[in-house]
Parts: structure tokens; C-alpha cells; sequence
């Protein structure tokens, strides 16, 4: 049986989910950020698309999630195409 | 009938690579500038290290400490993918990807010192900055060519 330590602690924290934001920046092309978010995450051209339209208009979109190690994963590969990506826990 | 990219995707899943010598020793110089500066440092590579944990300086810190080098590896390593395979007319996927990326972190570096907007360029950019500029939008240029080529 799971034992769930409070989540007021430091095993709680890691139990949180965390998300992925992208940013928007005037540099980068909004074809290029659909692309790699297509490529990164096996997006639809759809949804790659709405989400690069929701950080161009509204400063930021979250495009991933999970646990930390996770979350680690996707920011780094975002920042080695060069995407503006933080991550923090919901 | 419609002019074909210079950038476009073969029936065997490589790519066809059609610039001219001056376009492909223009993308070798600015491959080498950012080579350099990211072996030397600099504080134009902002935004090729963004810090991931908001406020929380203790774990900026160790992702600087941690993974800031071995991206600094990959850009390196794709930076030398396009040195080596800048005289090529045919690409695999991997190496227009490594071509993507460079291209991509050279504009970002580019739109750093040139303070870019979404506008372009500030208003009384200096003769110099004009001239990065126009090599920042040729760049993009060939970015969403080998974006459009790459695209499904």
C-alpha cells in the first residue's frame, strides 16, 4: 500500500504535478515554435498550432506536464531548439 | 508552375539543399561567431539558457551548473554539423535538423544585441545594426524554408 506523506513536506512536493510554460519572445518564428512543438511532443499540426497561437497572444502556454524528472525532460529539450521555457508545480 | 524551394524534402526522406556559395559561406561565418562566443561566454546567449524555476535561485543555479554545459554540447555539436555539411546539396533529416537549430540560436543571439521587437528593429538603429538586421531576416528566411521543407 502507497504511504502519501503530507504535501506540506519535501516528499509532498515531489508529488505535485508539475507544468511546462513556453513564452512568447519577439524572435522566434511562429512557424519554427509549431514545429517544434509538433516534433517534441508528437503534437497534431492543430494543437501545435493553438498552442503557439496561445503564447503569441496571450504571453504564455503551458504544452506539457507531469512529474519533475518529466517536466526536466521537456525544458531542456525546448531550450536546445531554443524556445523560452520555464516549468513550476500546479 | 510554381518556383520550388530551395529547401525541400526527396522522396528518400533526405533533403535537397539549393544555395548559392556567398548564402552558405554567410551561414558558415555566423556558425563560427556563435561558436566562439559560446565557447568563450557572453551575455548575448541569454536566450539560448533560459533559467527554468522562475524565482527560485537555488535550482537556477544547479541548472546552470548541470545542464547549461551539456546543452552547450549540443550547440556546439550541431554548430559542427553545419560546418562539416555546409558545401552539401543533400542533407539527412538529422543534419537539416542540426541546421534548423543553429540557424535559429544565431537569430536569437542576433535579436538579443539587436534588442528586437515584434515590430523589428528599434527606431534610430545605427548603419552597423541595419546591417545585422538584414542578415537576422535573411536568416529567418531560411529558417521557415527548412521549416516549410520539414514541416508534415
Amino acid at each position: 500500500m502507497e504511504v502519501r506523506e503530507p504535501e506540506t513536506g519535501v516528499e509532498g512536493d515531489l508529488e505535485l504535478p508539475w507544468v511546462v510554460i513556453v513564452w512568447n519572445d519577439p524572435i522566434n518564428l511562429m512557424s519554427y515554435v509549431t514545429l517544434v512543438l509538433q516534433q517534441l511532443f508528437g503534437y497534431s499540426k492543430e494543437k501545435a498550432t493553438q498552442l503557439m497561437m496561445q503564447v503569441h497572444h496571450e504571453g504564455k502556454a503551458v504544452v506539457s506536464g507531469g512529474s519533475r524528472s518529466e517536466a526536466e525532460r521537456d525544458v531542456f529539450r525546448l531550450h536546445e531548439h531554443g524556445l523560452w521555457a520555464t516549468m513550476q508545480q500546479d | 508552375m510554381a518556383l520550388r524551394s530551395p529547401i525541400r524534402r526527396r522522396r528518400d526522406g533526405t533533403y535537397t539543399v539549393d544555395l548559392g556559395p556567398a548564402e552558405r559561406e554567410l551561414l558558415v561565418a555566423m556558425c563560427d561567431q556563435l561558436r566562439d562566443l559560446l565557447v568563450g561566454g557572453d551575455p548575448a546567449l541569454v536566450r539560448l539558457f533560459p533559467t527554468p524555476y522562475g524565482d527560485d535561485a537555488e535550482r537556477n543555479e544547479g541548472y546552470a551548473a548541470l545542464v547549461v554545459p551539456e546543452l552547450t554540447e549540443r550547440r556546439l555539436a550541431a554548430l559542427e554539423t553545419v560546418r562539416s555539411t555546409a558545401q552539401a546539396t543533400q542533407l539527412t533529416a538529422d543534419e537539416l535538423a542540426a541546421w534548423m537549430r543553429s540557424v535559429n540560436d544565431v537569430r536569437l543571439v542576433l535579436g538579443t544585441v539587436l534588442d528586437v521587437e515584434e515590430s523589428g528593429l528599434p527606431d534610430g538603429a545605427s548603419e552597423e545594426d541595419r546591417e545585422r538586421y538584414a542578415t537576422y531576416e535573411y536568416l529567418g528566411m531560411v529558417l521557415e524554408l527548412i521549416v516549410r521543407a520539414m514541416a508534415k
